[in-house]
């Protein structure tokens, strides 16, 4: 009997093992927008990776700070030298999850409302972040798109007095992403 | 005298306007075309992921910014038409970083005819390293 619980609950442990499907993207894009009334900053980052499982609801994000395509080239040089100070932290990173994963049905398609919440690091800083999102699933892909806005201060990124008329105190980010299964 | 103080306020006028003029060119700029530019580095995608794995500090200082031709077998084509997004995976041999090539959306044609196992070469401007390395703002070179 003994034996028998045992090869049971093994074989269950197996399925559920296998049962973990994970999602993964190495093509995600990550967008912000820090423009005032005076002047219109945005830029795109489109090789995000990330990696989310859809079991756990642990969610993983990063990219290369010095990715982002501005349409200005002054813009993108002073981001990388002297705001974001990309040679020294060449990278950005989200980790966190997905706390109502439970909610998302992998096997149906729809449209789910997602919460992610987690630490978002970016030039050197951590921080705690929550915002909502929405899952797409649409067979085997998977679909996330989120929009949040955080404090330029809150990350150690000062902007000189000269143009702090022109860059906004608070940038919002763009998350879109599509996933397949990581086989 | 007279006329000597005039000339020097008509010559600072227009060191302020060429100044301006300058200030208003150098702002408005748009980044450049890399299609347009010459490659510094001419390597396979096997030699730029090992540089890296060797030593991602010094390759970042050698190929971050930098615009690099970039010679290997794709392993995938990979078009979004929601977002028009363009991007070729090129195979390096190790299973854990390939070179993925981020191209410009405009270039979505030209990637129409790339077959997977295909050996290519792309030029684009190197960000550095995630899993793979990255390049942006792609082309096909050869």
């Amino acid at each position: 009997m003994k034996k028998f619980i045992l090869i049971v609950s093994s074989i269950l442990l197996v399925h559920i093992s296998f049962a973990q499907k994970r999602y993964f993207t190495k093509t995600g894009i990550v967008s912000f927008e820090a423009g005032t009334a005076v002047e219109d900053i945005d830029a795109i980052n489109k090789s995000v990776t990330s990696i989310f499982d859809a079991t756990s609801g642990q969610y993983e994000f990063a990219l290369l700070v010095n990715g982002f395509e501005f349409k200005r080239s002054l813009m993108q040089q002073h981001f990388n030298e002297d705001y974001l100070e990309s040679d020294k932290y060449p990278k950005s990173t989200f980790k966190g999850k997905i706390t109502n994963i439970d909610q998302v049905n992998f096997k149906k398609d729809g449209t789910y409302p997602v919460t992610v919440k987690g630490i978002l690091e970016m030039h050197g800083v951590k921080k705690e972040i929550e915002t909502p999102g929405v899952f797409k699933v649409k067979g085997d892909d998977v679909s996330s798109t989120a929009t949040f806005t955080i404090l330029l201060e809150d990350y150690q990124i000062a902007i000189p007095s000269l143009v702090k008329d022109k860059i906004s105190k608070t940038v919002k980010i763009s998350v879109n992403c599509s996933y397949s299964i990581l086989k | 005298m007279k006329k000597q103080w005039k000339k020097i306020l008509y010559a600072a006028m227009l060191i302020t306007f060429a100044a301006a003029g300058y200030g208003f060119y150098l702002f408005n700029k748009k980044p450049a075309d890399i299609r347009t530019l010459p490659y510094k580095y001419e390597l396979t995608a096997s030699n730029l992921v090992g540089d890296f794995n060797k030593d991602e500090t010094a390759a970042d200082k050698k190929y971050v910014d930098k615009v690099i031709a970039v010679k290997g077998k794709v392993s995938e084509v990979k078009l979004e038409p929601s977002t028009g997004q363009a991007t070729v995976i090129l195979d390096s041999g190790d299973p854990l970083a390939a070179v993925t090539c981020s191209f410009y959306d405009d270039e979505a044609g030209s990637l129409k005819k790339i077959k997977q196992g295909e050996s290519i070469v792309v030029k684009g401007r190197c960000t550095g390293k995630l899993m793979d390395v990255v390049l942006n703002k792609c082309s096909i070179e050869k």
